[in-house]
């Protein structure tokens, strides 16, 4: 059954290309955030910017919304078609132009998965840090779109930090051309870096140029166990003092402990009220002095047991449990719904505190994992999508802990995007002169609001 | 594959997955984490082939978003159940069971075509009668006409399928395994125990001196080898097809067959039929009479990897194969028996060769079943890449241990000239084994 909308772009574009039958439609009404989805209403799969425009110039003609999309690992709701109309999905599109090795940059399509970027540029001895937990499968468009961070954000950066230059193409299907391979640019606005982290809105990544960084030559990893979570918090904030800025700096709570505890046996304490994972990496010689530091730090916060890798083996086993995180969560019940939620460092005591209390209050299993470092917190409440009143508490409890993040100077999302879940928080965090520019700069790029329609911006109410 | 079918039925049907026990739909939370796994999606790039979009096709089924189609049954037959997902899955969600399980319940409420009963309720069952319909076959080969036809190329002027057909298949040996081979073989030297050993079809019918190797080794290794005469097939097409009477019929007649034959362990070299005898635990579970005598069955299970290396102990003496050995492991090994270091461990123990894994090593190469026969361009174009990754590695011979993928590989290797060889596992530790014992 080919819909007319579906025969006409496959003229365009050629067969092969086009998805339209009803499971195929159902396949592309979701991505990874939990209770949203809605259908398209074709589905095209690019393999060219020839096809890019041909796609844009039709769906302005018949006055279609277009949603792109990447491996749909987003938590958001980025890539969901919410008003229906064309799915274009950038999966094909997957070559890595050029490593230019001597002016340490990368110039890719956009649906380049993250992880074969690590591969190709490490086998030449350098480096692209963002490391989204998802990078496995997400791709490089869908990292720029949600400006992603991973677990090294806190000494690298996130992948906006590493966005060089971008390939634009606009809802009508022109296409323009932002930054250069330079480190400094400042010739005009800086849209480039505006780009990242515009979660589809304002135009469609054809080809993406990032920078790279030679590779960290050594690194060493420690797992710390505590008995008060208010230890982890100090230790922290002793690390910041001590100026010593961790490659990853990771935080578990009881909860997460517990499950992983369940899922892989791996012989941590059960009654240990946190964890922090935290590494260096470096020259040796800073990695040494480094490692003393983090020891110091670790013992003055009343650490309760420190364990710290001898060698790439063992540094791999302590990441076991952070990597496990999510996964034993996700056991526990049917339905998992995690947020990222964001404040300043010294805040993270009172946020875990108030994530405690809402789980409480409304009598739910939360249990929380995140970037310590960055105070990025993934707040992860398990339930199930069929009990309407679980669901309602679990609104409520995530209603009161976005309130607290937002009033301890922090924000509604450290890395997943705004999207469709957390448009109605955006208002009261940045004001609403804030959300009228937003619409402003919105509108010069998308004046009929086509592209990914219904994010970002809370809907007006009926 | 279903005839007409019965949309609201098998929706009706589904519905009570939920309650089941392989991995409910409602766990999936879409991560996307099996997706860079499943090797149809990896040559097709789309989200109707991955175990994602498979668990969403299920779910809307049941929740009567999307119609049980033509197209959805056919969905349901994409899936080679090789359960690479179910091993990288974080929430546990068992897609490749599940699908199964569909299949199941679509085949159930859908009349199902002659030759389909036919094949799977009686041309299986007996392995006497299986191996009668494979006499012309046998016929074909010894008098030469196969070696004619494979070099006029007639068959490419037939049929392309039929020509196919006619590359992925070894010579057959003039008689099943069974047939000639006493039902208790004793061990060599001191006896250390008495084993069962399962003998399944294509290694009955197709891969018989390779069986022979197994139980070679397996007496040499100080056991005595209890090969019950009457077997009947572990039932894996049966559950593939979505077919479950015959099945557990078959699969009590096996059960039943080994209870008074005293053994310690019951060892298996078809990675296959080990997995499906290891879920008799499970599939019989529903059936009152025999659930915990399957329970005592499945726990005897052993694939001949995981036995052997207890089994082969220090006493025994490996001869030297100077050879870069890779081992290809079964999908049915690695994902539904999660067998991973057995094999390469009895395999480093060989003397002179040089291990190394395969890039990607957990990848399907596109046998899985009648998959390569049924959906033969997708298993092609999967086949051609576990080629690729082979080699990688360089390697002068790649170990399997499961018929299906060995006639895959066998066939990649001639249609793309390669030059390593092909070994099941059984094959080469008898060869060193041999070779030890003259060194002594
Ligand atoms: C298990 C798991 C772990 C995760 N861990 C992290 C983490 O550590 N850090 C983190 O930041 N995120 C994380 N995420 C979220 C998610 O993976 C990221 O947001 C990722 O960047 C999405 O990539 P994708 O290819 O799946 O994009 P999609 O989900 O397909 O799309 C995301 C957005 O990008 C837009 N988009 C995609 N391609 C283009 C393009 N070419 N041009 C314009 N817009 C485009 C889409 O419209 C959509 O708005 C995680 C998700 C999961 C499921
Ligand atoms: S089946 Fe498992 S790995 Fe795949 S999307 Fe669902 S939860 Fe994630
Ligand atoms: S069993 Fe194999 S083919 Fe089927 S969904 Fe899982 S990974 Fe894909």
């Amino acid at each position: 059954m080919t819909s007319s909308l579906a025969r006409k772009l496959e003229e365009l574009v050629g067969r092969g290309k086009v998805f339209s039958s009803d499971s195929e439609l159902l396949c592309y009404s979701y991505d990874a955030t939990p209770l949203v989805s809605h259908r398209p209403e074709a589905v095209v799969r690019v393999t060219s910017e020839q096809d890019i425009a041909a796609v844009l110039e039709l769906a302005a003609q018949e006055g279609l919304p277009v949603t792109p999309r990447g491996s749909g690992t987003g938590l958001s709701g980025g890539s969901v078609p919410v008003k229906g109309g064309i799915v274009l999905l950038t999966t094909a599109m997957n070559r890595i132009i050029e490593i230019d090795a001597d002016d340490l940059s990368v110039t890719v399509e956009p649906g380049v998965i993250t992880a074969d970027l690590h591969a190709a540029v490490e086998e030449l001895g350098l480096f692209y840090p963002p490391d989204p937990g998802s990078m496995k499968i997400s791709t490089i468009g869908g990292n720029v779109a949600e400006n992603a961070g991973g677990l090294r954000g806190l000494k690298y950066g996130i992948t906006g930090d590493y966005l060089l230059s971008l390939d634009l193409f606009l809802i009508d299907g022109s296409k323009v051309h932002y930054g250069t391979k330079c480190v400094k640019d400042v010739a005009g606005y800086n849209l480039t870096k505006f780009l990242a982290g515009s979660e589809g809105t304002i135009g469609f990544f054809s080809k993406i140029v990032l920078k790279l960084i030679p590779k960290p030559r050594t690194k060493k990893t420690f797992l710390a166990l505590y008995d008060d979570i208010l230890d982890a918090a100090r230790t922290v904030s002793a690390l910041i003092a001590r100026r010593i800025i961790p490659s990853t700096l990771e935080l578990m709570d009881s909860v997460t402990i517990n499950c992983v505890e369940d899922h892989v046996h791996i012989g941590l304490p059960r009654d240990v009220a946190a964890l922090l994972l935290i590494e260096t990496d470096g020259h040796p010689e800073v990695v040494k002095e480094e490692a003393a530091g983090i020891e110091a730090a670790c013992t003055a916060s009343r650490v309760r047991t420190l364990r710290i890798a001898k060698d790439a083996k063992e540094s791999e086993e302590l990441f076991t449990a952070r990597r496990n995180a999510l996964t034993s969560l996700a056991r526990v019940k049917p339905t998992t719904i995690l947020e990222d939620v964001t404040v300043p460092r010294p805040r993270i005591p009172e946020m875990m505190e108030t994530i405690r209390e809402a789980a409480a209050k409304f009598s739910l299993r939360i249990g929380t994992f995140g970037h310590a470092g960055d105070g990025n917190l993934h707040p992860t409440c398990l339930t199930d999508e069929r009990d309407r009143d679980e669901i309602h508490r679990v609104e409520q409890a995530y209603d009161m802990i976005f309130q607290r993040a937002i009033s301890l100077g922090g924000t509604i999302s450290g890395e997943h995007g705004t999207g469709i879940t957390k448009s109605k928080y955006l208002p009261q965090l940045v004001g609403p002169k804030a959300i009228e520019v937003m619409k402003r700069i919105k509108a010069a790029f998308d004046p009929e609001g086509r592209l990914n329609p219904g994010k970002i911006f809370p809907e007006p109410m009926e | 594959m279903a005839t007409s079918l019965n949309a609201d039925e098998i929706a009706g049907a589904l519905a009570t997955l939920d309650i089941h026990d392989y991995g409910d739909v409602l766990q999936c939370m879409r991560c996307g984490s099996c997706l860079p796994h499943c090797p149809t999606y990896r040559t097709d790039g789309i989200e109707t082939q991955s175990p994602r979009g498979r668990v969403a096709m299920i779910k809307a089924v049941i929740d009567r978003r999307l119609q049980a189609s033509e197209e959805f049954v056919e969905h349901m037959y994409h899936c080679l159940d090789c359960r690479n997902c179910q091993t990288v899955c974080p929430a546990g969600v068992k897609v490749g069971e599940l699908v199964l399980e569909a299949r199941h319940r679509i085949e159930e409420h859908t009349p199902q075509p002659l030759l389909k009963r036919f094949m799977l309720g009686s041309a299986i069952r007996d392995q006497k009668r299986l191996s009668r319909y494979l006499t012309p076959l046998r016929a074909y080969q010894l008098t030469g006409l196969q070696k004619v036809v494979r070099r006029s190329h007639i068959l490419k002027w037939i049929s392309s399928d039929l020509e196919f057909m006619e590359a992925l298949l070894p010579t057959l040996p003039s008689r099943p395994l069974a047939e000639t081979i006493p039902d208790v073989i004793p061990a060599v030297g001191k006896e250390k125990g008495r084993i069962g050993f399962f003998l399944g079809c294509a290694m009955n019918l197709v891969f018989a001196e390779v069986s022979r190797d197994t139980i070679a080794v397996l007496t040499r290794s100080g056991y005595t080898v209890v090969v019950p005469k009457g077997q009947q097939c572990c039932g894996t097409p049966n559950i593939a097809e979505g077919e479950r009477k015959v099945y557990r019929e078959m699969a009590e007649h096996n059960v039943a067959l080994f209870e008074d034959r005293d053994v310690d362990a019951i060892v298996c070299d078809c990675a296959a039929c080990g997995m499906e005898l290891k879920a008799y635990r499970e599939t019989l579970a529903p059936v009152h009479r025999v659930a915990h005598r399957a329970e005592a069955f499945s726990a005897k299970i052993r694939d001949v990897s995981e036995f052997l290396v207890a089994a082969l102990g220090p006493e025994i003496t490996f001869g030297t194969i100077a050879e870069k050995v890779c081992f290809h492991d079964p999908c049915h090994l690695r994902h539904g028996q999660k067998l991973v270091t057995p094999q390469r461990e009895l395999l480093r123990r060989i003397p002179g060769v040089v291990f190394s894994d395969i890039p990607d090593e957990g990848q399907c190469c596109g046998s899985a079943g009648i998959y390569n026969i049924t959906h033969r361009g997708r298993a092609m174009r999967i086949l051609e890449a576990k080629v690729e990754a082979i080699d990688k590695t360089a390697a002068d011979r790649v170990v399997t241990s499961n018929p299906g993928c060995f006639l895959q590989l066998d066939y990649a290797r001639k249609h793309w000239n390669r030059e390593w060889s092909l070994s099941h596992i059984s094959q080469l530790l008898r060869s060193s084994l041999e070779r030890g014992e003259t060194m002594q």
